[in-house]
């Protein structure tokens, strides 16, 4: 097939490379890959692969709550690791609440690139005045906590939106509030790498052909600034992940009506004393799992787009 | 197109100063001065359509910073450019020079640095065509790129790789072909050989001479090396702490060089009939041109320095043929 054959090369390429073979040579890297893909496959396809459907009333039987798992005397073969409190299999509950955390880190992280990524080269690129206040206000960000802010924020939309109407924008008030506070990161990252590069000659070579600073900043600085801001980005979905668990475990973030790890975790909480540890234990550990995986394949990155440490 | 011979570029007067003082609230703590860097202190010079004018001169006198405020990276703090008779310090915007932008190139010293290592080589040579829309369709655009990159004796093919597959005499000549693509007249060369091996400068300073003719180019040449504006230049500018203190061609320069500071640099060139016979050491330092010295700026290194040297600056004045900026010269001295 003549249209598979650049695919080929690529994939080829791709294999050869440096970056392929530092991650073959890590055992830790290519578990951590493989964790994060289950999380990504398992998220992803949950309607299809999950043994049970948790939203569907008709399925869900009041009777199995507080069902354990199934080496238990008292479990159940139909449900692997025990039900929830309203008898939802915890399992099926997992892959569709990974869904949720997953879709908010992603989502929040780039959130937050877009805006730091973009400030990060103005700043570094205009210099002088405008960087000043756009460092400045990174610094003023930089010593509020992100959960604070993201709480501020959750409240905000609470006190100005009615009801329904703030049920039913939850999750982007999240991705907000968490992208929200992760820009400053982002923005001093590309800044400094803005500021080496736009004093190569490539950049003087732009300008003397008269081209506009925005699409020389766009153009030919970005895409010489993002090896940092990748690594920055895959150690973030980690945190973004943690933020949003955070926040739902506090109760302001995903309604309970589109559970979230985090969601599953304050739930399953309130039973942990009476004996049902495993509603809140494998959501936890669902999630201790999904955040050490990226955060691997986060050091990993940055390890291996390090040339000094080659 | 104006004849050959006519200046197509006319420097007046031109100055760039640099503020090199310390950020505001340090300055003020510290109770310190504005400090200026005088990089170009007024300099006065023209090239003819069709030739090479080349800026000689050591470290840090000023001559890359003329390149890059005849291309437009710097403003000027004072003076006038002329391009083919339009003064572009008078153009304000980016639209009104556009037409004058295409019609000059800058070759740059680094050629690891100046291709983005981002950009295959066949878009980095095609960026000048697209900016300035002389082409339309994609079609012509990878024709002109391979018509350019075998004009700089690369192959076509090289347009689908990246800088980095390139080596620093490859890269250069890729650079010039970026250069060439959007049809100029004046091309202002930076030291475009001082990063490569003496062999490979050899073979991209030809190449640009071969250009020159068969494109008829101008070319503003910057270069610290000797040799190599001997090779290259018409006529020569020795420029020191920001001013010029000898323009002339280059054969009675490299015969008969007047100024004492054109005779101490090529005195420096190392040569084979020299070999094992003493030579004068050079005197001093450049004073820094935060604080250069008052009167003429090469007296404390100058043998032949008196007392007006001291005090006063000299002009460029001709003499026989050439322009010299010296009291010695003037007073009938030297």
């Amino acid at each position: 097939m003549a249209g598979a054959a650049p695919l080929v090369a690529l994939a080829r390429r791709a294999a050869d490379s440096d970056i392929f073979y530092s991650f073959r040579r890590s055992p830790m890297t290519v578990a951590a890959a493989a964790m994060t893909l289950v999380f990504i496959v398992g998220a992803v396809f949950a309607p299809w692969l999950a043994p049970h459907d948790p939203f569907e009333s008709v399925t869900v039987e009041l009777l199995d709550a507080f069902t354990p798992p199934v080496w238990d005397a008292r479990g159940d073969p139909r449900f692997l690791i025990g039900t929830d409190d309203q008898g939802r299999d915890v399992l099926s509950v997992i892959m569709y609440g990974s869904r949720i955390s997953l879709m908010v880190g992603f989502a929040a992280v780039i959130f937050s690139m877009v805006l730091g990524v973009s400030l990060g080269v103005v700043s570094g690129y205009a210099g002088g005045f405008t960087d000043a206040v756009i460092m400045r206000l990174a610094d003023v960000k930089l010593t509020l906590p992100g959960i604070l802010v993201a709480l501020m924020v959750d409240g905000i939309a609470r006190a100005a939106m009615p009801r329904e109407l703030h049920d039913a924008l939850a999750i982007y008030v999240v991705i907000f509030a968490i992208g929200i506070s992760g820009w400053p990161q982002y923005a001093r990252v590309t800044r400094g790498a803005t500021m080496v590069e736009k004093n190569k000659e490539y950049v003087a070579a732009a300008r003397v052909i008269g081209l506009h600073p925005v699409t020389i900043m766009f153009r030919h600085v970005l895409p010489n600034v993002m090896g940092p801001v990748l690594v920055l980005a895959t150690l973030g979905l980690a945190l973004a992940i943690i933020a949003e668990a955070t926040l739902s475990f506090l109760g302001v973030g995903v309604p309970a009506t589109t559970p979230s790890l985090g969601t599953l975790i304050r739930i399953g909480n309130s039973f942990l004393f009476s004996g049902e540890w495993w509603i809140t234990l494998f959501p936890s550990l669902a999630l201790v799992l999904l955040a050490l995986s990226v955060n691997l394949l986060g050091d990993w990155l940055r390890d291996a787009l390090n040339p000094k440490l080659r | 197109m104006a004849e050959a011979g006519q200046p197509i570029v006319e420097v007046v007067g031109l100055a760039r100063y640099f503020d090199v003082s310390k950020p505001w609230l340090a300055r003020v703590l510290q109770g310190q001065p504005r400090l200026t860097l005088k990089a170009v202190d007024g300099i006065d010079f023209a090239i003819r359509r069709g030739e090479t004018f080349s800026l000689v001169g050591e470290s840090g006198c000023g001559k890359s910073t003329v390149a890059r405020l005849i291309v437009g990276l710097h403003r000027p703090t004072r003076g006038h450019i002329r391009f083919d008779g339009v003064d572009l310090t008078a153009l304000g915007t980016r639209a009104a020079q556009a037409p004058f932008r295409r019609r000059m190139q800058m070759i740059f010293q680094d050629p690891f640095a100046s291709l983005n290592p981002r950009w295959r080589v066949r878009d980095i040579v095609a960026e000048p065509l697209r900016a300035f829309a002389l082409v339309a369709t994609g079609e012509t655009v990878a024709g002109r790129v391979a018509e350019l990159l075998t004009q700089v004796g690369l192959s076509a093919n090289d347009g689908e790789k990246y800088p980095h597959e390139f080596s620093g005499g490859q890269r250069q000549r890729i650079s010039i072909a970026r250069a060439l693509s959007g049809n100029p007249e004046f091309l202002v060369c930076d030291e475009p050989t001082s990063a490569l091996d003496v062999s490979v400068q050899a073979q991209i300073l030809n190449l640009m001479k071969d250009l020159q003719r068969r494109l008829g180019l101008t070319y503003l040449f910057i270069s610290h090396n000797l040799a190599v504006i001997d090779h290259v230049s018409d006529r020569v500018g020795v420029m020191y702490l920001g001013r010029l203190c000898e323009v002339a061609d280059a054969q009675s320069l490299f015969r008969r060089p007047r100024h004492p500071y054109t005779r101490l640099l090529l005195d420096t060139i190392p040569d084979l009939a020299m070999t094992g016979r003493a030579r004068g050491p050079v005197a001093g330092e450049v004073p820094s041109p935060i604080a250069p010295p008052p009167g003429c700026a090469f007296h404390p290194r100058c043998p032949h320095a008196g007392e007006r040297c001291r005090l006063e600056a000299p002009a460029l004045l001709e003499h026989d043929g050439a322009l010299i900026a010296c009291h010695g010269v003037e007073e009938g001295r030297l």
